[in-house]
């Protein structure tokens, strides 16, 4: 190394290099070898001579001698720091570096210690002085006597600076004082300012960057999530999330058509029932859809949002929400935990009741949707219930539903104020009868008031029962809630409008939803009206259909409109399964009529049933029977429209009705509602779902009304029994929905269940719309109601069997939908409302349907029995591989409905998108035979829920002009109003179908809407 | 010729004293020593006995008769310094350059002044070389022998005159202080030329 490390540093120095043969060289030594050959540059012989004589031609440019051959090698005056790397630059003036510089020797140098003591005084004092002294290196002075001393120069520098400015001058005068003063106050101002001092600050300022700019800082949007954690902690959030996330958003036509639509559907028919719901709904579907989203139930939300037309109408809807929710909220207020998530005014006011109830009525109407309802009504039950409701309350059932969960209270909130909204428009019209749903909402607002507090408690027994209970208990105990639900749904009615008369908030809300109930009231009157008219239609045509309905629809609305539902199921159990599915729209607008009608008719029993769950079931199987006669209402929808100005004076006399027994009838209410609601909804723009679900029903109705009234509201009615069993899972109304659904299945079930089985994995609400589309073969309008149930009805449908199944397995799950059911029937208040004119329009229809319902019930609770017995019955096997499905999922998910959810939500999703596809399916038939132009644009625009929505409202708009717009949340409501309210008026029955078909593929492209068309479709198919 | 024996060691400060096969003696420092080639490197007292310099040599063992170790010492030798390899580089290459400038000078008969001179100037401006027995600077002012003041010829200007006042001053110094003080003559030269 050494010698490597010499040699290195001696390249570049001249040698003398001596061979052994005596001959030397001269060169530069120019590298070496590692055998130590060297190689010398530009050398020569070195001759003994003088040094003078070098030649050009005696140099050679590089000559390599072998080491061996090499004996000396002189360098002469060999500085060895020349190439020394001055140590790295930095240690250049280290002692070591400094002493090193003695090249070559090895001594050390001796470093003298500077003493600059002397040499400062040389030039100017000592280094202390410079330690002390400011002045920056020579004072200028001793440079200028420096220069001046050596050089001669003369400076001409003058301190002043005379030249560039003049001199202060001082003095005493009181001038200068002054100024002096002056000038310090300015000064003085200056720093005292803020502005100064913030800018001080920012140079002076000791926050870390991290704290200033990168630290993310926690305020109320932490507690938000916090809320939202609370919220979603009930494992609603993921389950809906999951449940809807997976099987809506997946699917979100089939998930949001079976479970969001469906859900929807019955929010709608919440909604419907009251506009207000839709408002409210779509407040609270648009807030719950937000706040799901943000709590838990986002999925839910999600799915909604995945329906454009839902959104829309729940920013509307927000708006009135808040009143509603108070409203709704107030009188549900008991159920604070809705207010938890949200505020407390709305959320427990509101909806407790009505999120009890409208959870229950979502609950129903999930088990109607089964296949999306069932996965979010499994997945809500744990902690789908909330999603349910979220979904739903979107609509506004699905807030309610969730907020009836505990974890889903905090979703349930917004869905409470769904709910509560929907409540609150039934208490508007409740308080204001403005119109005639409002009468209706009115009276079922009383009802509702208290049914709310029963729904609530019903919803927390149903919840508790849910979580608690299996399924089956959870079932008895959903039963006994879906019962009150379904009672409620006269009961709903009376709670969502009974909500809002119930609290303080109550009023806000009623005033809200007044507002809204009014603005809906065109719409959801109208949306009612069809609902109604479909109600009535279907009532009408047992007895007088528009007259009837609107009586029907008001009084059914207004005691019975959740009953109506429930009747609208029982029609559908006796129609044919498909009416089950059909039958939840149907049955919402039967329920609106069979509200009336049970109000009038039903509605007593219904009230005394509500009163007791069983009752309540029955009651719901009347109401199921009722929805079919409601259905008869849909196709007086135009007329419900006149009518409901009327159920506005009527109504409330039925709600009356409803009122006795809201609490316990409530609850079932509600679930009719849902189913109903959903109808409604879809006519409430507010529900997106419940819009959509509300223009099937509507259709539903209608086609029933115009060609089927009864055996369309036979089918509505097996909806809504089916809703109602659903709801009330375990007992009537399941059956009544298997029975309705079985059928349909059967019959149809073969395209539609394979696809809804595909979809079915997802969720029952699948098969429940193979179910519903093959009772919508059977029956256009079951199918269409079926579809309807699928989409939004699919919980009631699907509730029936899924639910019913969901139920046992989920009883937590089948609990929320039972909840969301419970939305439902607030959702059915609101629906009432709208509904109300319709029964006002025929009372007698409603009475009829009322009776129907009644006879539903019963068949309903059969039918559910068959489901749940039978498998036989492709919509019973559908539905119980889709319940097995989600009993399989459910097993987890039971207690963790998100679990489940997550799980069928893959399934469920899969499911959710083929069952979407199959309403798409169900719309293109139902458009298919009907033909209809409305059709095809929503068949086109399935896929497009928001486009669906939009012509849904734009032909509600167009056929209703005043609806739309009071509805913004409701836009699907209004269109579905719309769409009802042109088939109705229109072609009725056709026309009407058609309409409602394109208003249902809206509804079904948000889900509930496309499921809505094809059912209508169905129906008109059938029609 | 003995060859060091095995574990036979020089170690690195010891003096050491040998006697080549050519019967040249040399006495030295060790500074390294490279067992297979068996070459030793010895650094010696500078034959100029200029300070901070001296001379290196080194020396094939394998033709040495006779290697007496004065005195052996066992310090850990010093750590040898980072060497800039760059430089050295530029130094071999200027060094060539330099000889064969020269070698090119002298095959034109040019006089030792006027060798001189053109180390002087070469010392200052590296842009000059020999054309003929003229020495070129910069390619504007040629030098011309005997190589006094009035031989420089070029274009008038600063160039010129520049190289004027190195001439002058290389012969004043010359003059003055001989062959012996070139170096300072190169750095007043350095000097005039800076200040000039």
């Amino acid at each position: 190394m050494r010698m490597v490390h010499v040699l290195t540093s001696l390249v570049g120095t001249n040698c003398e290099l001596k061979v052994k043969n005596g001959m030397v060289y001269d060169g530069v030594f120019k590298t070496y070898s590692p055998e130590c050959d060297l190689v010398l540059d530009a050398a020569n012989i070195k001759s003994p001579g003088p040094s003078v004589g070098l030649r050009q031609e005696d140099l050679v440019d590089s000559i390599i001698f072998k080491a061996s051959d090499v004996v000396v090698v002189h360098f002469r005056d060999v500085d060895f720091n020349y190439a020394r790397k001055v140590s790295t630059d930095t240690d250049n003036f280290t002692d070591t570096a400094v002493g090193g510089r003695i090249n070559g020797e090895h001594k050390e140098k001796d470093l003298e210690p500077w003493d600059g003591g002397r040499q400062q005084h040389m030039v100017s004092g000592s280094l202390e002085s410079l330690d002390t002294d400011v002045s920056n290196g020579w004072d200028p002075n001793d440079m200028f006597k420096y220069n001046e001393e050596q050089y001669g120069i003369k400076s001409t520098y003058d301190s002043s600076l005379s030249t560039y400015t003049v001199a202060l001058e001082r003095d005493n005068s009181e001038e200068f004082l002054k100024r002096e003063a002056r000038a310090a106050q300015l000064a003085e101002e200056i720093e005292a300012s803020s502005t100064y001092k913030s800018r001080v600050a920012l140079e002076n300022d000791e926050r870390s960057e991290e704290e200033k700019y990168t630290a993310v800082v926690r305020g109320e949007r932490e507690q938000h999530t916090l809320n939202r954690e609370k919220y979603i902690p009930p494992g609603q959030r993921n389950r809906e999330g999951m449940s809807w996330g997976p099987g809506r958003q997946n699917s979100p036509r089939l998930v949001q058509s079976s479970s969001g639509p469906p859900r929807p559907g019955l929010h709608d028919y919440t909604p419907s029932s009251g506009a207000d719901q839709r408002v409210v709904n779509g407040g609270a579907t648009s807030c719950p859809s937000p706040s799901s989203r943000y709590q838990s139930g986002p999925s839910p939300l999600p799915p909604r949002a995945a329906t454009p037309t839902r959104p829309p109408s729940r920013p509307p809807s927000r708006p009135s929400r808040p009143p509603s929710h108070p409203s709704a909220h107030g009188s549900p207020a008991p159920i604070s935990t809705i207010p938890s998530r949200r505020m407390s005014s709305e959320g427990p006011p509101r909806m407790s009741p009505k999120t009890q109830r409208t959870p229950r009525t979502h609950r129903v109407p999930p088990g109607s949707r089964v296949p999306p309802g069932v996965d979010f009504m499994p997945h809500n039950a744990p902690g789908e219930v909330p999603v349910p409701p979220a979904t739903r309350s979107s609509s506004s059932g699905g807030t309610w539903s969730s907020v009836v969960s505990g974890a889903h209270r905090p979703r349930s909130p917004r869905q409470n104020s769904m709910g509560g909204a929907s409540p609150g428009p039934s208490p508007q019209t409740g308080s204001t009868p403005v119109e005639p749903v409002n009468t209706p909402r009115s009276a079922s607002s009383p009802t509702a008031s208290p049914a709310p507090n029963m729904a609530a408690a019903s919803s927390a027994e149903v919840k508790d029962s849910r979580v608690q209970a299996t399924r089956q208990n959870s079932p008895t105990v959903n039963k006994e809630n879906m019962k009150p639900l379904e009672s409620p749904p006269s009961i709903n009615r009376p709670l969502s409008k009974g909500p809002p008369s119930m609290a303080p908030d109550h009023r806000k809300q009623i005033d809200n939803l007044k507002k809204f109930s009014v603005d809906f009231r065109l719409q959801s009157s109208s949306n009612p009206d069809p609902q109604f008219q479909q109600m009535v239609t279907k009532p009408p045509q047992d007895t007088g259909e528009k007259s009837k309905q609107l009586p029907l629809d008001k009084g059914l609305e207004g005691s019975e409109g959740p009953v109506v539902p429930a009747r609208s199921n029982k029609p559908d159990s006796p129609g044919a399964p498909s009416p089950s599915s059909t039958l939840c729209p149907a049955p919402e607008q039967n329920r609106g009529p069979d509200v009336t009608s049970q109000g009038v008719q039903t509605s007593a029993p219904n009230l005394s049933g509500g009163a007791k769950p069983e009752d309540k079931e029955e009651d719901e199987a009347d109401q199921m029977r009722k929805s079919t006669l409601n259905p008869n209402a849909h196709e007086f929808k135009p007329r419900v429209f006149t009518p409901q100005p009327k159920p506005a004076t009527t109504p409330t006399p039925p709600r009356p009705q409803g009122q006795p027994s809201p609490s316990i009838v409530m609850q079932q209410p509600q679930q009719v509602y849902f189913p109903q609601m959903y109808p409604l909804t879809p006519v409430s723009p507010g529900v997106q779902k419940s819009i959509i679900w509300k223009s099937p029903a509507m259709y539903h109705v209608q086609m029933p009304h115009m060609t089927l009234s009864q055996s369309k509201p036979y089918r509505t009615v097996p909806n809504m029994t089916q809703q109602r069993s659903d709801q009330h899972h375990p007992q009537g109304t399941p059956t009544m929905m298997h029975p309705a659904a079985g059928p349909p299945i059967v019959a149809q079930s073969p395209a539609y269940s394979a696809q809804y089985f595909t979809c079915s994995p997802q969720q029952f609400a699948s098969q429940q719309l193979m179910p519903h589309y093959q009772s919508q073969a059977q029956h256009v309008f079951s199918p269409v109601i079926q579809g309807q149930a699928r989409m939004m009805a699919p919980p009631t449908h699907g509730h029936p069997g899924q639910l019913v199944s969901s139920t046992s397995q989920y009883g937590e799950q089948t609990h929320t939908m039972y909840v969301s059911q419970g939305p439902m029937p607030q959702q059915y208040a609101h629906p009432n409302t709208t509904l109300h004119p319709q029964p006002s329009a025929t009372p007698t229809g409603q009475s009829q349907q009322g009776v129907q319902h009644g006879g539903n019930h019963p068949a309903p609770s059969p039918v559910q029995q068959h489901q749940a017995a039978a498998a036989a019955q492709a919509l019973h096997m559908g539905n119980q591989p889709q319940q097995q499905m989600y009993q399989a999922l459910a097993p987890t998910p039971p207690s963790m409905t998100p679990g489940p959810n997550p799980q069928s939500p893959q399934g469920s999703f899969s499911s959710a998108q083929q069952a979407v596809y199959l309403h798409p399916q169900q719309m293109q038939h139902g458009y298919n035979p009907s033909h209809m132009a409305h059709m095809q644009q929503v068949s086109s625009t399935f896929r497009s829920p928001s486009l669906h929505s939009e012509y849904i409202l734009y032909e509600q708009a167009h056929i209703q002009s005043g609806m739309v717009p009071s509805h913004h949340g409701n836009p699907g409501h209004p269109q579905m109003m719309l769409m009802a309210t042109q088939q109705q008026g229109g072609p009725q029955p056709q026309l009407a179908q058609n309409a409602l078909n394109p208003i249902p593929v809206s509804s079904t492209a948000h889900f509930s809407y496309l499921a809505h068309p094809q059912v209508q479709q169905h129906h008109q198919q059938q029609l | 010729m003995a060859a060091p024996g095995p574990g036979e060691y020089f170690s690195v400060g010891s003096h050491v004293s040998c006697l080549t096969c050519l019967g040249q003696q040399l006495q030295g420092e060790v500074v390294a020593f490279d067992y297979q080639s068996k070459m030793l490197t010895l650094k010696c007292a500078p034959s100029s006995g200029k300070a901070n310099v001296s001379d290196v040599v080194l020396i094939n063992l394998a033709y040495v008769s006779e290697v007496d170790i004065i005195n052996d010492r066992t310090e850990t030798p010093p750590p040898l310094a980072s060497l800039n390899v760059s430089k050295l580089a530029n130094r071999a290459r200027s060094e060539k350059e330099d000889k064969l400038s020269q070698a090119y000078a002298i095959s034109f008969g040019v006089s030792v002044e006027g060798q001189q001179l053109f180390q002087t100037i070469h010392k200052t401006i590296k842009d000059c070389k020999w054309q003929e027995k003229n020495i070129m600077v910069m390619d504007d002012v040629v030098i011309s022998p005997p190589y006094q003041m009035e031989n420089c010829k070029g274009k008038e200007g600063s160039a010129l005159s520049h190289v004027r006042k190195i001439v002058e001053k290389h012969f004043r110094d010359v003059e003055s202080q001989k062959s012996v003080q070139r170096p300072q003559a190169q750095q007043t030269q350095k000097d005039s030329t800076l200040s000039s």
